[in-house]
């Protein structure tokens, strides 16, 4: 029943997805350098190290305070300075950032992004 | 998780428990009119109570063919948009609101007030709020100035809440759909049970369409749900000015961007 409700929050969205990949979702790990808790969309600023020891600063987009704050977030759930795991559906332009699918805290909980995101397809 | 599993079992038991007093409650009431007060979500995403079933998808405009023809070739150019990555920057990217009738649609949930003379709407998302005076004669077109939500007067026929709503901005659209400065909005809102209530819709503009445009909202009560504030603020979405679709910005607000957004050329299919 829980989940047939987040499915059917998907017929909410707040507008196209079409901007990110979500066929090619990858895992980005990473410090939090900024949580923006704001309508219409939170956001997640995330400096990661790839395998070959680069940084690249992601920017995570995430719904809205409303549909988070349904699905379980907290906005101060997250803070300047945790690590934290993402799955995002990445940009299409290449560019660092992407929609995020689902988050895992340092303390090992893990969040969706509510319906209107769509489900991580990686773990 | 846990959170959402007990909200939903409270629905539930909200919900269905009162049934079988719900429809004769609501009728007895009639014109009882504090049936409406309280929050609600849109109804018919997920089927709560079988005997009430969702509302229909709304229906195509019935535009005349003129302007049929450019909704459909506007609907097609988003949808290439979208499958090209970039979809068009619109409204919610813009931070603007609904505006009538799409706000009815219970994007986000909603909640409905009643006091002396007037029914006031409060849509959580974008903060949007409409005013519906009671037995009110409404403003003539020319008096009426355009906004999002317009002029609404209302009256109770019996167990149905009745508006008429004018004064709505041409730009304001709903799905896209054009209309002239005289459109009218007609709705009928009445309950289906002692938890569900629907909005009939009826869009009326002889200047656009063939005929009235109907369509029909329901609801469901959300019980003990405060309506959260909405200030659309921030948005890093933006316009990308080669293509007009919504680009996003990358970096740290305040942060030096390590590198200039790169122009959109060949985006990945």
């Amino acid at each position: 029943m829980a989940a047939a409700l987040l499915v059917s929050a998907g017929a909410r969205a707040h507008h196209s997805f079409a901007m990110f990949d979500h066929d090619h979702q990858v895992k980005i790990s990473g410090t939090v350098t900024h949580f923006q808790w704001t309508n219409p969309h939170v956001y997640i600023d995330l400096d990661s190290t790839n395998g070959q020891g680069e940084l690249r600063h992601y920017t995570i987009e995430c719904a809205n305070p409303g549909i988070l704050d349904r699905v379980g977030w907290k906005f101060n759930m997250i803070k300047v300075g945790d690590k934290i795991t993402t799955i995002i559906a990445p940009l299409r332009t290449g560019e660092a950032g992407g929609l995020l699918k689902q988050v895992t805290l340092a303390d090992g909980r893990k969040f969706d992004n509510g319906g209107p995101a769509g489900k991580a397809n990686i773990q | 998780m846990t959170t959402l599993i007990r909200t939903l079992a409270a629905t539930l038991a909200v919900v269905i428990a009162p049934l079988h007093v719900g429809l004769a409650q609501a009728q007895a009431g009639a014109p009882g009119h504090s049936a409406l007060t309280g929050a609600w979500d849109r109804y018919g995403t997920v089927k709560l109570d079988p005997r009430v079933t969702s509302a229909p998808p709304v229906s195509a405009p019935p535009l005349k063919p003129t302007y049929k023809a450019e909704w459909e070739a506007q609907q097609k150019a988003a949808k290439e948009a979208d499958a090209r990555g970039q979809p068009l920057y619109g409204g919610y990217a813009q931070c603007l609101p609904d505006g009538m009738p799409a706000m009815m649609m219970a994007m986000f949930p909603m909640e409905v007030l009643q006091t002396p003379g007037q029914i006031t709407i409060i849509q959580e998302a974008y903060n949007q709020v409409r005013r519906i005076y009671l037995n009110q004669k409404q403003l003539p077109i020319d008096d009426a100035e355009p906004g999002f939500w317009g002029h609404s007067v209302g009256r109770w026929e019996g167990d149905t809440l009745v508006v008429n709503t004018v004064g709505i901005k041409e730009e304001v659209r709903f799905r896209g759909v054009p209309h002239s400065a005289n459109m009218q909005i007609d709705e009928r809102m009445r309950m289906l049970s002692k938890n569900i209530f629907e909005d009939q819709v009826t869009v009326t503009d002889p200047e656009y369409l063939t005929e009235p445009w109907k369509f029909t909202w329901k609801y469901v009560r959300k019980p003990g749900y405060k309506i959260l504030e909405y200030v659309c603020e921030a948005n890093r979405e933006y316009q990308d000015p080669q293509t007009g679709g919504i680009r996003m910005r990358i970096g740290t607000p305040g942060a030096a961007s390590p590198t200039p957004p790169p122009p959109v050329t060949a985006p990945k299919p």
